[in-house]
């Protein structure tokens, strides 16, 4: 096991994933940031091993097609730096699109930032006519009260439990139909895509989903801010 | 038809969601020039997807250039995958840029790289996509001037009928020259003929609608072209070249694409041209002189562009990396440089006998995935008929070499299919393989995992390279062939994979022949080919089958041997090597006759140096 220096930390960073780029899917946002934070010229600790890697660790991935205005990164640093300058230097080097929002230092020793946020928020937006705007809380209550959705992602057959993974879900008006206000929580069994739930409720997916915010559930139900 | 300049990318966003990787249509990527204000238009097209034409530095070279000039702005367009391509017709979607999401029918100027000859049939997809009229003599008088460049330019002749022009040779500079003059000729109103002939009097600059084709008894049923009667034309259009690589831009690649490409890295040519003399190379023929790119300019560059694009990786690229006569030291600086940053520097596949203890130790700061190198042949025999001036033991001294400093792995390249081929030469590749693994085992015992992938090419004999009168295997032979080498090896740790046999007798064909390729080309299209350099999708009956359309047959055509004094079909373009010198290595090679590298040598007379006014342009000593 590696040592760690004295000095090492964490730089936290929030960004958002917007307009075309919405439709990277996570390894291309992964690898984009990743080059933008070598551009911005920040130090990093570099893995041991066969391919030495820049050590970051990601959020929870943001299903292909979906914004999000809370994304988040940790570039894990051998030793503090100016977390506002950093970030100036990260919004100069990374496409306007993925701009990061926010930056702060925290503890190099944490849980790893896609385990530890595990409930998010999301607006969703639904094309749809007046009687399917009807009809759609109904739809979804009967969803629910079945209790699971049986779904494919790629080519394979995908089982969740909609108790555990679905937290909310607020149904509003909107001018091309519906807007969802949803909560969702991440579960070891896996976590539910808003456009999956959609699907099951409505047979075709949503025009528009957008994470709002991630947090971190403890133990006695507070949420926790990854910025906090 | 020419079609308006607007932004159509609202037409095609609601398709992202039902294809394959949206993110190679999304643009805006890092480094791309999104000022697009002309008011001269260019578009420079890549005719397979995005994920293949992003990395081609050839591209990269003209679009930076392109939008260096005042007035003038550039583009990229590359073809969609199937997928898109199917949606894009479904909803009547022409083919777009990427930058502007302009339909690529509305530029002044469209450039397609050529890369290799499987690129025929994308290339009418793209054009046939895009609205474009396909036959260049038909086109409207404000459609864009379609030009080509690339490798496989040398013998465009089965693509002749569709581009207005085609650039031979090296683009820096060329480029500007024919934007230029396309620009001031529109400019002033005259008319398409004009235009055209206005480029062909530009060095390295082919209009095909400018000659016709002969077929008399000097020449291959495939005839040869001649300036038409009354045409200006030359009656040989030697290529551009640039006489020192040093005064080009060292970082020509700038975008970074969001998806991960093949190539995905910083690239830098190091080198251009190479003289080892192979004579199937049909780039060591073309690309001539070897030019140089001093270190302490390669070194300036991977720092800049490491430092602006946000790679991990970056490649020394060129024909023959490790022949620059400051590899080694540039190799080992680089390693200094960037040791503990996680940045990897990769070499292309590298020369048995310039691999040295040096250059091994200093390319550790590449994944130790693997080494490249290229013998090509099984036997010291055949090795010098096609003039690969590699030994047995130059072979297993970088194999010790290699393991000596932890590498595992290799890859060896050979050739099959080369003139006076025996059996006993494809048991010799099986024999070379197992002869490295044996080193690697004896160095780093018998457990170390040593394994060798071997690959096994066909050969295809190209124009303007001392075997463009050679024929290529048939079929059956190709198969009875890859079977011999096959069971030849019985080490499990020597992996072998080949190339299909029938894809390469399609390149074959289309590397013989003339303009008469272009109703081949265009049947096969017809026929539904498109994207044949992708296994998934070639479809060699189809193929087959397009031949038999027009009453040919492809084993006919590529098995063919011409006369060593036939006028051949590309004769009219010339690389500056001299085909007298192409005749002179034929007979050398019938003879096992090796000849050296001049840039290690004394002269060996291929002409380049006299007829382009240039010469080998070396930063160091070569050993």
């Amino acid at each position: 096991m590696s040592t760690l220096s004295p000095g090492a930390c964490r730089l936290r960073v929030r960004y958002a994933k917007d307009g075309r780029l919405a439709h990277l899917g996570h390894l291309e946002v992964m690898g984009t940031i990743m080059r933008s934070v070598r551009r911005a010229g920040l130090p990093f600790e570099v893995s041991e091993g066969f391919a030495r890697r820049m050590r970051i660790q990601f959020s929870q991935a943001l299903p292909v097609g979906a914004s999000s205005v809370a994304e988040y990164y940790d570039l894990l640093l051998p030793e503090p730096i100016d977390a506002a300058q950093a970030l100036e230097e990260l919004r100069a080097s990374t496409p306007s699109a993925l701009a990061p929002t926010a930056a702060k230092l925290l503890p190099r020793r944490m849980p790893a930032l896609e385990a530890w946020a595990n409930r998010a928020t999301w607006d969703v937006e639904i094309a749809c006519t007046t009687d399917e705007a009807q009809a759609f809380p109904s739809e979804l209550a009967r969803t629910r009260e079945r209790g699971y959705l049986d779904f494919m992602r790629g080519d394979k057959p995908r089982h969740l439990e909609l108790g555990p993974t679905l937290v909310s879900c607020e149904v509003l008006s909107s001018a091309c139909g519906l807007r969802l206000a949803l909560d969702t929580r991440t579960t070891e069994q896996g976590s539910l895509r808003p456009a999956v739930l959609v699907q099951a409720v409505m047979g075709r997916p949503p025009v528009r989903v957008c994470r709002l915010g991630q947090w971190h559930e403890a133990e006695d139900g507070n949420l926790l801010d990854p910025m906090a | 038809m020419r079609l308006p300049r607007e932004d159509l990318f609202w037409r095609i966003e609601p398709l992202l969601g039902s294809v394959e990787r949206p993110s190679r249509y999304l643009n805006h990527e890092w480094g791309a020039i999104e000022e697009q204000d002309g008011p001269f238009h260019a578009c420079v097209m890549y005719p397979d997807i995005y994920d293949v034409g992003v990395p081609n530095l050839g591209l990269a070279i003209l679009y930076d250039e392109l939008n260096r000039l005042k007035g003038v702005s550039c583009e990229r367009a590359y073809l969609p995958w199937v997928d898109m391509c199917s949606l894009m017709r479904e909803n009547s979607i022409p083919l777009l840029s990427l930058e502007t999401s302009s339909p690529v029918a509305s530029f002044d100027l469209v450039g397609i790289s050529l890369a290799h000859e499987l690129v025929c049939t994308n290339v009418i997809e793209a054009l046939d996509l895009a609205g474009i009229t396909l036959l260049a003599e038909e086109r409207d008088e404000d459609e864009p001037i379609v030009i080509a460049g690339g490798p496989s330019a040398w013998n465009a002749e089965p693509l002749a009928p569709i581009f207005d022009a085609i650039l031979l040779g090296d683009g820096e500079r060329a480029v500007s020259r024919i934007a230029l003059t396309v620009r001031d000729a529109r400019t002033e109103g005259v008319p398409r003929t004009e235009v055209l002939r206005r480029l062909s009097g530009l060095e390295g600059v082919y209009v095909p609608s400018l000659y016709e084709v002969v077929i008399d008894e000097t020449s291959t049923r495939w005839g040869y072209a001649v300036p038409k009667t009354g045409s200006d034309a030359p009656a040989i259009i030697r290529k551009h070249c640039i006489a020192h690589l040093k005064e080009t831009e060292p970082v020509a690649q700038r975008i970074v694409p969001y998806l991960s490409v093949v190539q995905d890295r910083l690239t830098v040519e190091i080198l251009r041209g190479c003289a080892r003399g192979c004579r199937f190379c049909q780039a060591g023929m073309t690309y001539r002189p070897v030019r140089e790119r001093p270190a302490d300019q390669v070194l300036e560059a991977v720092e800049r562009g490491l430092q602006t694009s946000g790679y991990d990786e970056c490649c020394l690229s060129s024909l023959s990396t490790t022949d620059h006569s400051q590899c080694a030291g540039m190799l080992h600086e680089l390693h200094e440089n960037l040791s503990g940053k996680g940045i990897r520097v990769s070499i292309p596949s590298q020369r048995l006998d310039s691999f040295g203890v040096d250059m091994a130790s200093a390319a550790r700061s590449s994944r130790k995935a693997g080494l490249t190198f290229a013998p090509e042949a099984g036997s010291q025999r055949l090795r010098d008929v096609i003039n690969k001036n590699v030994t047995d033991e130059n072979m297993d001294s970088a194999a010790r070499n290699a393991f000596s400093n932890g590498y595992r792995r290799m890859k060896l390249y050979f050739m099959m299919g080369l003139h006076t081929e025996t059996d006993d030469d494809l048991r010799g590749i099986a024999r070379m393989a197992e002869r490295v693994v044996g080193i690697g085992r004896e160095m780093l015992g018998p457990k170390s995992k040593v394994t060798v992938a071997l690959s096994a090419s066909v050969f295809v004999p190209k124009c303007h390279t001392p075997f463009q009168w050679e024929g290529q295997l048939p079929l059956e032979e190709t198969h009875r062939r890859q079977r011999v080498m096959l069971e030849a090896a019985t080490d499990r740790a020597v992996r072998i994979s080949y190339h299909d046999a029938e894809t390469s007798l399609v390149e074959g064909a289309l590397s013989k022949m003339g303009r008469k390729g272009f109703d081949l080309v265009l049947a096969a299209w017809r026929h539904g080919c498109r994207f044949d350099a992708w296994t998934d999708q070639f479809d060699f009956e189809s193929w087959r089958q397009a031949a038999t359309d027009i009453g040919l047959d492809l084993e006919d055509i590529a098995c063919e041997r011409f006369d060593l004094d036939a006028r051949l079909p590309w004769d009219h373009t010339s690389p500056g090597v001299s085909k007298g010198y192409l005749q002179r290595e034929w007979r050398r090679a019938l003879e096992g006759m090796t000849t050296e590298d001049c840039t290690m040598g004394s002269c060996t007379g291929c002409g380049v140096c006299p007829t382009l006014h240039v010469s080998n342009d070396l930063a160091g000593e070569r050993a």
